[in-house]
Protein backbone atom coordinates (compact mmCIF):
# COMPACT_ATOMS: atom_id res chain seq x y z
CA UNK A 1 0.00 0.00 0.00
CA UNK A 2 1.25 3.13 -1.04
CA UNK A 3 0.79 6.33 1.49
CA UNK A 4 1.44 9.58 0.77
CA UNK A 5 1.55 12.48 3.07
CA UNK A 6 0.94 16.28 1.60
CA UNK A 7 4.14 16.76 -0.05
CA UNK A 8 5.83 20.28 1.00
CA UNK A 9 8.28 21.54 -1.64
CA UNK A 10 11.83 20.03 -0.83
CA UNK A 11 13.77 22.91 0.88
CA UNK A 12 10.98 22.78 3.43
CA UNK A 13 12.05 19.52 4.69
CA UNK A 14 14.00 18.27 7.74
CA UNK A 15 13.67 14.48 7.22
CA UNK A 16 13.08 13.07 4.07
CA UNK A 17 12.38 9.77 3.25
CA UNK A 18 11.38 8.07 -0.50
CA UNK A 19 10.24 4.14 0.06
CA UNK A 20 12.20 3.80 3.14
CA UNK A 21 12.53 0.08 4.14
CA UNK A 22 14.59 -1.77 6.74
CA UNK A 23 14.54 -5.78 6.96
CA UNK A 24 16.47 -7.96 9.78
CA UNK A 25 17.55 -11.40 9.26
CA UNK A 26 18.79 -11.32 5.72
CA UNK A 27 14.59 -10.49 4.77
CA UNK A 28 13.02 -12.84 7.17
CA UNK A 29 11.24 -9.84 9.48
CA UNK A 30 10.03 -6.74 7.43
CA UNK A 31 10.58 -4.24 10.61
CA UNK A 32 9.55 -1.21 7.55
CA UNK A 33 8.38 -0.85 4.80
CA UNK A 34 7.75 1.73 2.01
CA UNK A 35 7.97 4.56 4.55
CA UNK A 36 7.51 8.05 2.49
CA UNK A 37 7.25 11.48 4.28
CA UNK A 38 8.54 15.17 4.55
CA UNK A 39 8.86 16.47 7.80
CA UNK A 40 8.81 20.38 8.35
CA UNK A 41 11.72 22.31 10.37
CA UNK A 42 10.33 23.06 13.73
CA UNK A 43 7.35 20.51 13.69
CA UNK A 44 6.43 17.83 16.56
CA UNK A 45 5.90 14.45 14.67
CA UNK A 46 4.62 11.54 17.07
CA UNK A 47 4.81 7.93 15.46
CA UNK A 48 2.18 5.85 17.17
CA UNK A 49 1.49 2.10 17.02
CA UNK A 50 1.47 -0.76 18.70
CA UNK A 51 5.09 -2.76 19.04
CA UNK A 52 6.78 -4.08 15.99
CA UNK A 53 4.87 -1.54 13.69
CA UNK A 54 8.42 -0.29 12.93
CA UNK A 55 8.28 2.89 14.75
CA UNK A 56 11.75 2.52 16.90
CA UNK A 57 13.43 0.96 13.53
CA UNK A 58 12.00 4.20 12.08
CA UNK A 59 13.41 6.56 14.37
CA UNK A 60 17.12 4.22 14.99
CA UNK A 61 17.14 4.62 10.89
CA UNK A 62 17.38 8.54 11.01
CA UNK A 63 20.06 8.35 13.93
CA UNK A 64 21.97 6.37 11.94
CA UNK A 65 22.56 3.43 14.38
CA UNK A 66 21.31 1.12 11.67
CA UNK A 67 21.19 0.92 7.92
CA UNK A 68 18.39 0.47 6.00
CA UNK A 69 18.08 -1.85 3.55
CA UNK A 70 15.94 0.19 0.54
CA UNK A 71 14.90 3.57 -0.04
CA UNK A 72 16.69 7.03 0.33
CA UNK A 73 16.28 9.10 3.90
CA UNK A 74 17.49 12.49 4.11
CA UNK A 75 18.36 15.07 6.96
CA UNK A 76 19.06 18.69 5.94
CA UNK A 77 19.57 16.94 2.37
CA UNK A 78 22.07 14.98 3.25
CA UNK A 79 21.54 10.85 2.91
CA UNK A 80 21.77 9.11 6.38
CA UNK A 81 24.76 6.80 6.90
CA UNK A 82 26.08 7.62 10.32
CA UNK A 83 25.36 8.67 13.86
CA UNK A 84 25.72 12.85 13.54
CA UNK A 85 25.60 16.03 15.10
CA UNK A 86 22.71 17.35 13.58
CA UNK A 87 20.59 14.38 15.20
CA UNK A 88 19.81 13.40 18.58
CA UNK A 89 18.39 11.26 20.18
CA UNK A 90 16.61 10.00 23.59
CA UNK A 91 15.68 6.78 24.68
CA UNK A 92 13.39 4.86 27.46
CA UNK A 93 15.92 4.44 29.64
CA UNK A 94 17.47 7.28 31.08
CA UNK A 95 20.86 5.80 30.26
CA UNK A 96 22.65 8.00 32.80
CA UNK A 97 26.43 7.40 33.64
CA UNK A 98 26.19 6.04 37.50
CA UNK A 99 29.81 7.95 38.45
CA UNK A 100 29.03 11.14 36.79
CA UNK A 101 26.77 14.03 38.42
CA UNK A 102 23.96 15.81 36.05
CA UNK A 103 26.26 18.04 34.88
CA UNK A 104 28.99 15.88 33.87
CA UNK A 105 26.13 13.36 32.33
CA UNK A 106 24.79 16.90 30.11
CA UNK A 107 28.68 17.55 28.68
CA UNK A 108 29.21 13.89 27.59
CA UNK A 109 27.86 14.68 24.36
CA UNK A 110 30.82 17.62 24.36
CA UNK A 111 33.35 15.70 25.34
CA UNK A 112 33.14 12.94 22.71
CA UNK A 113 33.56 15.23 19.90
CA UNK A 114 36.04 17.92 21.38
CA UNK A 115 37.56 19.60 24.77
CA UNK A 116 34.87 21.10 26.55
CA UNK A 117 34.84 24.30 27.37
CA UNK A 118 33.93 27.02 30.15
CA UNK A 119 31.46 27.82 27.39
CA UNK A 120 30.01 24.44 27.22
CA UNK A 121 29.88 24.03 31.13
CA UNK A 122 27.70 28.00 31.28
CA UNK A 123 25.24 25.68 28.31
CA UNK A 124 25.14 22.58 30.41
CA UNK A 125 24.36 24.02 33.63
CA UNK A 126 21.65 26.38 31.97
CA UNK A 127 20.32 23.51 30.01
CA UNK A 128 19.79 21.92 33.33
CA UNK A 129 18.10 24.77 35.05
CA UNK A 130 15.71 25.09 31.90
CA UNK A 131 14.56 21.14 32.48
CA UNK A 132 13.99 22.39 36.36
CA UNK A 133 16.94 21.10 37.44
CA UNK A 134 18.63 24.05 38.82
CA UNK A 135 19.69 22.83 42.30
CA UNK A 136 20.54 18.90 41.10
CA UNK A 137 24.19 20.25 38.91
CA UNK A 138 26.15 17.91 41.19
CA UNK A 139 23.77 15.47 41.96
CA UNK A 140 24.68 11.74 41.22
CA UNK A 141 21.47 9.38 38.81
CA UNK A 142 21.11 7.32 42.16
CA UNK A 143 20.50 10.52 44.21
CA UNK A 144 17.68 11.28 41.26
CA UNK A 145 13.90 10.27 40.76
CA UNK A 146 12.91 8.22 37.63
CA UNK A 147 11.47 11.48 36.28
CA UNK A 148 14.60 13.72 37.51
CA UNK A 149 16.84 11.30 35.64
CA UNK A 150 14.60 11.64 32.35
CA UNK A 151 15.06 15.30 32.45
CA UNK A 152 18.95 15.04 32.98
CA UNK A 153 18.68 13.24 29.84
CA UNK A 154 16.83 15.30 27.96
CA UNK A 155 19.01 18.25 29.06
CA UNK A 156 22.25 15.79 27.46
CA UNK A 157 19.99 15.45 24.54
CA UNK A 158 20.15 19.16 23.67
CA UNK A 159 23.49 19.75 24.93
CA UNK A 160 24.05 17.65 21.63
CA UNK A 161 23.24 21.06 19.70
CA UNK A 162 20.87 19.18 17.43
CA UNK A 163 18.41 20.70 15.69
CA UNK A 164 16.55 17.14 14.86
CA UNK A 165 15.32 15.12 18.23
CA UNK A 166 14.24 11.85 18.10
CA UNK A 167 12.64 10.08 21.43
CA UNK A 168 11.80 6.71 21.74
CA UNK A 169 9.37 6.72 24.54
CA UNK A 170 11.33 9.04 26.66
CA UNK A 171 8.93 9.05 29.52
CA UNK A 172 7.25 5.66 29.12
CA UNK A 173 8.46 4.00 32.01
CA UNK A 174 7.45 6.69 34.44
CA UNK A 175 4.00 6.96 36.08
CA UNK A 176 0.97 9.00 34.33
CA UNK A 177 1.39 12.04 36.59
CA UNK A 178 5.07 12.78 36.10
CA UNK A 179 4.84 11.78 32.31
CA UNK A 180 1.87 14.39 31.48
CA UNK A 181 4.04 17.39 33.84
CA UNK A 182 7.14 16.35 31.18
CA UNK A 183 5.27 16.14 28.23
CA UNK A 184 4.08 19.71 29.07
CA UNK A 185 7.17 20.92 29.29
CA UNK A 186 8.86 18.97 26.52
CA UNK A 187 6.46 21.01 23.90
CA UNK A 188 7.27 23.98 25.71
CA UNK A 189 11.17 22.96 25.36
CA UNK A 190 11.16 22.14 21.68
CA UNK A 191 9.47 25.15 20.60
CA UNK A 192 12.05 27.11 22.57
CA UNK A 193 15.07 25.66 21.06
CA UNK A 194 12.83 25.71 17.67
CA UNK A 195 14.21 21.90 16.90
CA UNK A 196 11.92 19.51 14.88
CA UNK A 197 11.02 16.79 17.09
CA UNK A 198 9.98 12.66 16.49
CA UNK A 199 8.55 11.41 19.67
CA UNK A 200 7.43 7.48 19.98
CA UNK A 201 4.69 6.32 21.87
CA UNK A 202 2.00 3.86 22.08
CA UNK A 203 -0.43 6.03 23.79
CA UNK A 204 -2.63 7.50 21.13
CA UNK A 205 -3.84 10.50 23.24
CA UNK A 206 -0.37 11.51 23.98
CA UNK A 207 0.48 11.09 20.38
CA UNK A 208 -2.15 13.76 19.43
CA UNK A 209 -1.56 16.00 22.06
CA UNK A 210 1.93 16.72 21.38
CA UNK A 211 2.22 16.73 17.69
CA UNK A 212 1.58 18.49 14.08
CA UNK A 213 1.32 15.30 12.72
CA UNK A 214 0.83 11.41 14.03
CA UNK A 215 2.14 8.85 11.77
CA UNK A 216 -0.23 6.28 12.45
CA UNK A 217 1.84 3.04 12.15
CA UNK A 218 0.80 -0.51 12.07
CA UNK A 219 2.76 -4.01 12.32
CA UNK A 220 3.24 -7.09 10.07
CA UNK A 221 5.07 -5.59 8.30
CA UNK A 222 5.89 -2.24 9.83
CA UNK A 223 4.53 0.87 7.85
CA UNK A 224 3.11 3.72 8.00
CA UNK A 225 -0.82 3.62 7.29
CA UNK A 226 -1.72 7.24 7.29
CA UNK A 227 -0.56 10.44 8.32
CA UNK A 228 -2.79 12.84 10.64
CA UNK A 229 -2.30 16.63 10.63
CA UNK A 230 -3.43 18.05 14.08
CA UNK A 231 -4.73 21.37 13.82
CA UNK A 232 -4.13 22.74 17.32
CA UNK A 233 -1.61 25.45 18.23
CA UNK A 234 1.13 24.43 20.05
CA UNK A 235 2.09 24.56 22.63
CA UNK A 236 -1.52 23.38 24.54
CA UNK A 237 -3.17 23.64 27.80
CA UNK A 238 -4.11 20.01 29.04
CA UNK A 239 -7.41 20.57 28.98
CA UNK A 240 -7.13 20.31 25.27
CA UNK A 241 -7.24 16.62 25.45
CA UNK A 242 -11.63 16.75 26.69
CA UNK A 243 -12.14 18.52 23.57
CA UNK A 244 -14.95 17.16 21.11
CA UNK A 245 -12.10 17.87 18.18
CA UNK A 246 -9.43 16.42 20.17
CA UNK A 247 -11.99 12.88 20.36
CA UNK A 248 -12.65 12.68 17.30
CA UNK A 249 -8.57 12.74 16.56
CA UNK A 250 -8.31 10.10 18.99
CA UNK A 251 -11.64 8.09 17.50
CA UNK A 252 -9.72 8.56 14.06
CA UNK A 253 -6.43 7.03 15.26
CA UNK A 254 -7.70 3.91 16.88
CA UNK A 255 -10.17 3.47 13.84
CA UNK A 256 -6.85 3.37 11.67
CA UNK A 257 -5.23 0.99 14.23
CA UNK A 258 -7.65 -1.45 14.36
CA UNK A 259 -7.88 -4.20 16.53
CA UNK A 260 -4.41 -4.24 16.96
CA UNK A 261 -4.45 -1.43 19.65
CA UNK B 1 20.75 21.22 46.91
CA UNK B 2 19.52 22.57 49.78
CA UNK B 3 23.31 21.97 52.24
CA UNK B 4 21.77 21.61 55.19
CA UNK B 5 24.36 19.47 57.17
CA UNK B 6 22.18 17.37 59.27
CA UNK B 7 22.74 18.00 63.10
CA UNK B 8 23.60 14.54 64.87
CA UNK B 9 20.60 12.55 66.12
CA UNK B 10 20.06 12.66 69.34
CA UNK B 11 21.77 9.67 71.33
CA UNK B 12 23.77 8.44 67.98
CA UNK B 13 26.74 7.74 70.62
CA UNK B 14 24.90 6.03 73.17
CA UNK B 15 23.15 4.04 70.22
CA UNK B 16 26.74 3.10 69.11
CA UNK B 17 27.76 2.27 72.83
CA UNK B 18 24.61 -0.08 72.81
CA UNK B 19 25.71 -2.30 69.54
CA UNK B 20 28.97 -2.53 70.83
CA UNK B 21 28.27 -3.98 74.50
CA UNK B 22 26.72 -7.00 73.72
CA UNK B 23 29.83 -7.70 71.97
CA UNK B 24 32.25 -6.58 74.45
CA UNK B 25 30.62 -8.57 77.06
CA UNK B 26 30.33 -11.62 75.06
CA UNK B 27 33.65 -11.66 74.43
CA UNK B 28 34.72 -11.01 77.61
CA UNK B 29 32.72 -13.96 79.22
CA UNK B 30 34.18 -16.11 76.50
CA UNK B 31 37.79 -15.02 77.88
CA UNK B 32 36.75 -15.87 81.16
CA UNK B 33 35.35 -19.20 80.37
CA UNK B 34 38.76 -19.93 78.65
CA UNK B 35 40.65 -18.42 81.69
CA UNK B 36 38.84 -20.29 83.98
CA UNK B 37 39.03 -23.94 81.80
CA UNK B 38 42.77 -23.78 81.92
CA UNK B 39 43.09 -22.55 84.97
CA UNK B 40 41.45 -25.13 86.37
CA UNK B 41 42.74 -28.10 84.44
CA UNK B 42 40.42 -28.90 82.08
CA UNK B 43 42.54 -27.87 79.13
CA UNK B 44 46.12 -28.43 78.97
CA UNK B 45 48.30 -25.17 79.17
CA UNK B 46 50.38 -26.61 76.61
CA UNK B 47 48.22 -27.30 73.98
CA UNK B 48 45.76 -23.94 74.79
CA UNK B 49 47.76 -21.44 76.70
CA UNK B 50 45.53 -19.09 78.63
CA UNK B 51 44.33 -15.85 77.72
CA UNK B 52 46.43 -14.30 79.76
CA UNK B 53 49.67 -15.76 79.03
CA UNK B 54 48.43 -14.45 75.21
CA UNK B 55 48.19 -11.11 76.58
CA UNK B 56 51.64 -11.49 78.39
CA UNK B 57 53.15 -13.04 75.14
CA UNK B 58 51.73 -9.90 73.11
CA UNK B 59 53.50 -8.02 75.73
CA UNK B 60 56.16 -9.46 75.19
CA UNK B 61 56.50 -9.20 71.73
CA UNK B 62 55.79 -5.52 70.87
CA UNK B 63 56.81 -4.20 74.18
CA UNK B 64 59.36 -5.54 76.18
CA UNK B 65 61.14 -7.15 73.75
CA UNK B 66 59.57 -5.79 70.14
CA UNK B 67 61.01 -8.72 68.30
CA UNK B 68 57.85 -8.57 65.77
CA UNK B 69 58.26 -5.02 64.87
CA UNK B 70 60.77 -6.23 61.95
CA UNK B 71 58.92 -9.48 60.79
CA UNK B 72 56.06 -7.99 60.91
CA UNK B 73 57.26 -5.12 58.19
CA UNK B 74 59.00 -7.83 56.27
CA UNK B 75 55.70 -9.89 55.80
CA UNK B 76 53.72 -6.96 55.30
CA UNK B 77 55.99 -5.76 52.29
CA UNK B 78 56.33 -9.25 50.53
CA UNK B 79 52.61 -9.24 50.76
CA UNK B 80 52.12 -5.51 49.28
CA UNK B 81 55.11 -6.13 46.70
CA UNK B 82 53.30 -9.20 46.02
CA UNK B 83 49.65 -8.16 45.53
CA UNK B 84 51.32 -5.15 43.74
CA UNK B 85 53.35 -7.04 40.50
CA UNK B 86 49.97 -9.60 41.10
CA UNK B 87 47.75 -6.95 40.17
CA UNK B 88 49.88 -4.97 37.55
CA UNK B 89 50.45 -8.01 35.44
CA UNK B 90 46.13 -9.22 36.01
CA UNK B 91 45.10 -5.65 34.83
CA UNK B 92 46.92 -5.60 32.09
CA UNK B 93 46.38 -9.08 30.87
CA UNK B 94 42.73 -8.54 31.48
CA UNK B 95 42.65 -4.83 29.20
CA UNK B 96 44.25 -6.65 26.54
CA UNK B 97 42.22 -9.37 26.63
CA UNK B 98 38.96 -7.66 26.79
CA UNK B 99 40.49 -5.12 23.98
CA UNK B 100 41.62 -7.74 21.46
CA UNK B 101 39.34 -11.14 21.42
CA UNK B 102 42.44 -13.45 20.01
CA UNK B 103 44.30 -12.44 22.89
CA UNK B 104 41.30 -13.70 25.31
CA UNK B 105 41.40 -16.44 23.30
CA UNK B 106 45.03 -17.65 23.43
CA UNK B 107 45.26 -16.14 27.08
CA UNK B 108 42.38 -17.95 28.42
CA UNK B 109 43.47 -21.48 28.99
CA UNK B 110 46.72 -20.45 30.67
CA UNK B 111 44.73 -18.50 32.96
CA UNK B 112 42.45 -21.55 33.86
CA UNK B 113 45.46 -24.18 34.00
CA UNK B 114 47.03 -21.51 36.61
CA UNK B 115 44.35 -21.10 38.58
CA UNK B 116 42.99 -25.11 39.15
CA UNK B 117 46.43 -25.85 40.21
CA UNK B 118 47.30 -25.27 43.93
CA UNK B 119 49.09 -22.09 44.12
CA UNK B 120 50.87 -23.31 47.16
CA UNK B 121 51.93 -26.41 45.86
CA UNK B 122 54.41 -24.53 44.01
CA UNK B 123 55.98 -23.15 47.32
CA UNK B 124 59.19 -25.39 46.89
CA UNK B 125 59.53 -24.57 43.13
CA UNK B 126 59.04 -20.90 43.55
CA UNK B 127 61.70 -20.87 46.79
CA UNK B 128 64.39 -22.95 44.63
CA UNK B 129 64.10 -20.60 41.68
CA UNK B 130 64.09 -17.50 44.25
CA UNK B 131 65.65 -18.63 47.04
CA UNK B 132 65.44 -17.94 50.87
CA UNK B 133 64.92 -14.31 51.10
CA UNK B 134 62.24 -12.08 50.35
CA UNK B 135 62.10 -12.80 46.71
CA UNK B 136 60.62 -16.27 46.99
CA UNK B 137 57.75 -14.85 48.99
CA UNK B 138 56.79 -12.11 46.66
CA UNK B 139 56.75 -14.23 43.65
CA UNK B 140 54.16 -16.49 45.62
CA UNK B 141 51.99 -13.69 46.80
CA UNK B 142 52.25 -12.42 43.08
CA UNK B 143 51.32 -15.61 41.27
CA UNK B 144 48.58 -16.66 44.19
CA UNK B 145 47.07 -12.81 43.76
CA UNK B 146 47.27 -13.42 40.28
CA UNK B 147 44.19 -15.33 39.13
CA UNK B 148 40.75 -13.46 41.20
CA UNK B 149 42.08 -10.00 39.84
CA UNK B 150 42.51 -11.05 36.10
CA UNK B 151 38.92 -12.89 36.03
CA UNK B 152 36.89 -10.20 38.22
CA UNK B 153 38.24 -7.71 35.64
CA UNK B 154 38.36 -9.50 32.52
CA UNK B 155 34.16 -10.06 33.53
CA UNK B 156 33.77 -6.49 34.45
CA UNK B 157 35.37 -5.31 31.31
CA UNK B 158 33.12 -7.86 28.94
CA UNK B 159 29.84 -7.07 30.27
CA UNK B 160 27.99 -5.49 27.83
CA UNK B 161 25.61 -2.72 28.25
CA UNK B 162 23.61 -2.51 25.58
CA UNK B 163 21.24 0.62 26.53
CA UNK B 164 24.17 2.71 26.96
CA UNK B 165 26.48 1.45 24.32
CA UNK B 166 23.90 2.39 21.61
CA UNK B 167 23.88 6.10 23.69
CA UNK B 168 27.48 6.86 23.16
CA UNK B 169 26.84 5.43 19.82
CA UNK B 170 24.08 7.73 19.00
CA UNK B 171 26.17 10.81 19.91
CA UNK B 172 28.86 9.50 17.76
CA UNK B 173 31.39 8.21 19.71
CA UNK B 174 34.59 6.08 18.87
CA UNK B 175 35.14 2.16 20.60
CA UNK B 176 38.25 4.07 22.12
CA UNK B 177 36.11 6.71 23.93
CA UNK B 178 33.61 3.68 24.70
CA UNK B 179 35.81 1.74 26.30
CA UNK B 180 37.65 4.68 28.07
CA UNK B 181 34.26 6.37 28.99
CA UNK B 182 32.06 3.66 29.30
CA UNK B 183 33.41 0.25 30.11
CA UNK B 184 36.34 1.17 32.44
CA UNK B 185 34.47 2.89 34.89
CA UNK B 186 31.66 0.10 34.86
CA UNK B 187 34.41 -2.30 35.27
CA UNK B 188 35.47 -0.82 38.08
CA UNK B 189 33.38 -2.00 40.85
CA UNK B 190 34.43 -5.86 40.36
CA UNK B 191 37.86 -4.51 39.42
CA UNK B 192 38.44 -3.82 43.42
CA UNK B 193 36.29 -7.01 44.16
CA UNK B 194 39.15 -8.49 42.66
CA UNK B 195 41.44 -6.57 44.61
CA UNK B 196 40.25 -7.37 47.61
CA UNK B 197 40.58 -10.92 47.43
CA UNK B 198 44.03 -10.41 45.57
CA UNK B 199 45.00 -8.55 48.70
CA UNK B 200 43.37 -11.03 51.10
CA UNK B 201 45.40 -14.17 49.14
CA UNK B 202 49.06 -12.53 48.19
CA UNK B 203 49.06 -12.49 52.56
CA UNK B 204 48.25 -15.99 52.44
CA UNK B 205 50.88 -16.59 49.82
CA UNK B 206 53.75 -14.92 51.84
CA UNK B 207 53.26 -16.48 54.65
CA UNK B 208 52.88 -20.07 53.40
CA UNK B 209 56.31 -19.30 51.61
CA UNK B 210 58.00 -18.21 54.95
CA UNK B 211 56.72 -21.50 56.46
CA UNK B 212 58.30 -23.30 53.67
CA UNK B 213 61.85 -21.57 53.93
CA UNK B 214 62.61 -18.56 55.08
CA UNK B 215 65.21 -16.69 57.78
CA UNK B 216 62.66 -13.21 58.31
CA UNK B 217 58.69 -12.77 58.40
CA UNK B 218 55.96 -13.69 60.81
CA UNK B 219 54.90 -16.94 59.41
CA UNK B 220 59.12 -17.88 60.52
CA UNK B 221 58.88 -16.58 63.99
CA UNK B 222 55.86 -18.41 64.15
CA UNK B 223 57.00 -21.97 63.45
CA UNK B 224 59.80 -21.01 65.62
CA UNK B 225 57.77 -20.65 68.65
CA UNK B 226 55.62 -23.45 67.57
CA UNK B 227 58.45 -26.02 67.86
CA UNK B 228 59.08 -24.67 71.18
CA UNK B 229 56.10 -25.49 71.80
CA UNK B 230 55.29 -21.80 73.12
CA UNK B 231 51.98 -21.93 72.15
CA UNK B 232 51.32 -18.55 73.85
CA UNK B 233 53.42 -16.53 71.70
CA UNK B 234 52.59 -18.31 68.61
CA UNK B 235 49.30 -17.58 69.16
CA UNK B 236 50.41 -13.63 69.79
CA UNK B 237 51.89 -14.04 66.21
CA UNK B 238 49.31 -15.02 64.33
CA UNK B 239 47.14 -12.18 66.08
CA UNK B 240 50.14 -10.39 64.07
CA UNK B 241 48.90 -11.72 60.49
CA UNK B 242 45.27 -10.90 61.13
CA UNK B 243 46.50 -7.41 61.99
CA UNK B 244 48.10 -7.09 59.10
CA UNK B 245 45.21 -8.54 57.26
CA UNK B 246 42.94 -6.27 58.19
CA UNK B 247 45.19 -3.06 57.78
CA UNK B 248 45.40 -4.42 53.98
CA UNK B 249 41.90 -5.55 53.79
CA UNK B 250 40.50 -1.77 54.90
CA UNK B 251 42.98 0.37 52.99
CA UNK B 252 41.75 -1.45 50.18
CA UNK B 253 38.19 -0.60 51.31
CA UNK B 254 38.85 2.99 52.18
CA UNK B 255 40.38 3.02 48.29
CA UNK B 256 37.35 1.04 47.34
CA UNK B 257 34.77 3.65 48.75
CA UNK B 258 36.31 6.87 47.49
CA UNK B 259 37.08 5.06 44.07
CA UNK B 260 33.73 3.10 43.45
CA UNK B 261 31.46 6.14 45.35
CA UNK B 262 28.76 5.36 43.44
CA UNK B 263 27.85 2.19 44.91
CA UNK B 264 28.04 3.54 48.43
CA UNK B 265 24.93 5.26 49.13
CA UNK B 266 26.84 7.09 52.23
CA UNK B 267 29.57 8.45 49.97
CA UNK B 268 26.95 10.19 47.33
CA UNK B 269 26.26 13.43 49.15
CA UNK B 270 30.11 13.88 49.95
CA UNK B 271 31.15 13.11 46.40
CA UNK B 272 28.60 15.74 45.18
CA UNK B 273 29.84 18.42 47.76
CA UNK B 274 33.47 17.48 46.11
CA UNK B 275 32.15 18.38 42.71
CA UNK B 276 30.25 21.54 43.17
CA UNK B 277 33.47 22.75 45.07
CA UNK B 278 35.25 21.95 42.24
CA UNK B 279 32.84 23.33 39.72
CA UNK B 280 32.29 26.75 41.53
CA UNK B 281 36.28 26.95 41.50
CA UNK B 282 36.72 26.34 37.67
CA UNK B 283 34.01 28.53 37.29
CA UNK B 284 35.11 31.24 39.30
CA UNK B 285 32.10 32.37 41.10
Amino acid sequence: MNVMASQPSKTDSVVGAQGLGKTFGGGAVVALEDASFDIRPGSFVSLVGPSGCGKSTLLRLIAGLIERTSGNLQVHGKEVTDPRTDVGMMFQKATLLDWRTAVENVLLPTEVSRAVTKEDQKNAAELLRMVGLKDFLFAFPSQLSGGMQQRVALARLLQTGADVLLLDEPFGALDEFTRERLNVELMRIVKEVQATTLFVTHNIAEAIFLADQVFVMTPRPGRIAKIVDVPFDRPRPLSIQTSPEFNTLVAEVRDILGEDH
Amino acid sequence: MSDVSSPKAPGTADHLMFRILPHLVLFAVLLLIWEMAVRTGIITSIIIPAPSKIIGAIWELYVTKGTIYRHFFITFTEAVVGFAIGAGVAVTLAVCSALWDPFKRYVSPYAIVLNVTPGIALTPIIIAWFGYGMGSKIALAAVISFFPIFVNTLTGLIQRDEDREELFRSIGATDAQIFRKLRVPAALPLLFAGLKIGLTTALIGAVVAEFAQATDGVGVLMSRFSFQLNMAASLATLLSMTVIGLILFYSMEFLDDRIVFWRRESRGAAASRAKARAWKSRMGQ
